[in-house]
């Protein structure tokens, strides 16, 4: 049969290229896997750094600060002020350097952290950030509006942290306002994207420096001015992102700040958490 | 040989850090006997007396204060002996450490711990730390007899 063996040649033509091609699946599945192995193998090492810092990074602090104590102690009276003085600073300075690693720590974290997506009522979490930030007894005028808040798709307590740091924010930037005026609403954004905002009407910011507010450690006033590491914005950041959300900032010296964030509609798990992951 | 002085044992690798929580116990009005182990193997020699602490008084100390990253056997290897053994588990330990990680804690009260204080960098609050639990452990029910002075 002649025909048929003409068939044959033909049809191991065909077998090449589809192997060729069946070759290539297998080889992009190979690096596919090293690379899910690679990252699987980064975030081991940054859980083991992050162990490290935890315990050894803070004892010598520790140290540094318990040991001044007992210094200014055994001295005692016989300290004259600038002794004092550079004392204290040392002390100060151990101390702020133990909140920056705590922040780091936590900020890593939330970065690490598995995500456990639900569906989420906004509203709630507002109600309960509100009650985690106001401090009980103060006798600043604030005037809050809250306009209603949709449900989204997302982790409950990473979103929490989101509203928490927001509100804190907004709280401290105003405390020189009677009254101060915070505000939370949604804007319209794309079909599939929820927006929350968060207004106050405090100090505010130039936007020259809008890019670097949500950088970590970023702060825009001095440590004397406004406490704080400058970490707040940064989670916010890091939570959002990962939800496949985005962040951003509008506001003008002396006249207040609003920040927003995007969340999508409908997330497709897989795609933020590969996200996540290569943004880490 | 009972000699009824109350001891605690200390389990820390740092000298500083023996020399601050001894500061700490000191300035909380603790006045207990303190020993010191300077690992989690030399710890479990001390409560089994062996070794070099074979010839240490008869009784257990009061609680054991145990750090939890140290050479050889870590404060989690001393804590998991210890509630595993009938005759040790009585003994409250607190743990004391720099750490705020999440699985420490965890792994710590899934083995028993009786306290668990992670050790801030400001000095005046750990001896405040230290006083509280104290205060604590000593209002357990069969809590330790724990010796305080007033200042």
């Amino acid at each position: 049969m002649p025909g048929g063996s003409d068939a044959v040649l033909l049809s191991i033509e065909d077998i090449t290229e589809r192997k060729h091609a069946d070759r290539q699946v297998i080889e992009l599945n190979r690096e596919l896997q090293q690379r899910a192995a690679l990252l699987e193998a980064a975030n081991v090492e940054l859980e083991a750094f992050s162990y490290s810092v935890s315990h050894d990074l803070r004892a010598p602090l520790r140290h540094i600060d318990g040991f001044a104590d007992m210094l200014r102690k055994h001295v005692g009276e016989t300290l004259d002020p600038t002794a004092q003085r550079y004392l204290n600073t040392i002390s100060a300075s151990a101390k702020r350097m133990g909140t920056l690693i705590d922040d780091l720590l936590l900020f890593s974290r939330m970065g690490r952290a598995e995500m456990n997506r639900t569906t989420v009522e906004l509203e709630q979490l507002v109600e309960e950030a509100l009650a985690e930030v106001q401090v009980a007894g103060e006798s600043r005028n604030v005037e809050w509006t809250r306009a209603p808040l949709p449900t989204v798709e997302g982790d409950r307590g990473l979103l929490r942290q989101v509203f928490v740091n927001l509100l804190s924010n907004a709280l401290k930037y105003s405390r020189t306002r009677d009254p101060a005026l915070i505000e939370v609403g949604t804007v319209p954004g794309e079909v599939d994207e929820t927006i929350v905002y968060v207004k106050d009407n405090g100090v505010g910011f130039d936007m020259a420096y809008a890019k670097k507010l949500f950088g970590v450690f970023q702060r825009l006033h001095g440590a004397n001015e406004f406490e704080g590491t400058g970490i707040g914005l940064a989670n916010v950041r890091r939570i959002v992102s990962r939800h496949g959300g985005r962040t951003w900032a509008e506001g003008r010296v002396g006249e207040g700040a609003t920040f927003y964030f995007s969340l999508p509609r409908r997330t497709t798990g897989v795609e933020t958490q590969f996200q996540s992951a290569v943004t880490q | 040989m009972n000699t009824g002085v109350k001891r605690i044992l200390l389990v820390e690798d740092s000298e500083q850090d023996v020399e601050l929580t001894l500061a700490a116990l000191k300035e909380a009005h603790l006045a207990n006997e303190v020993d010191v182990a300077r690992d989690g193997a030399e710890a479990l020699d001390y409560l089994y007396r062996r070794e070099a602490f074979a010839d240490r008084p008869d009784e257990l100390p009061v609680f054991v204060l145990l750090d939890l990253k140290m050479p050889k056997l870590d404060g989690i290897d001393v804590l998991r002996q210890m509630k595993g053994d009938p005759l040790l588990k009585n003994v409250p330990v607190v743990i004391l450490t720099s750490s705020r990680e999440e699985q420490d804690l965890v792994q710590s009260y899934k083995l028993g711990v009786n306290a668990y204080v992670v050790k801030p960098v400001d000095f005046q609050q750990f001896t405040d730390s230290v006083r509280r639990t104290w205060l604590l452990l000593g209002s357990l029910e069969r809590g330790p007899e724990l010796v305080s002075v007033a200042s």
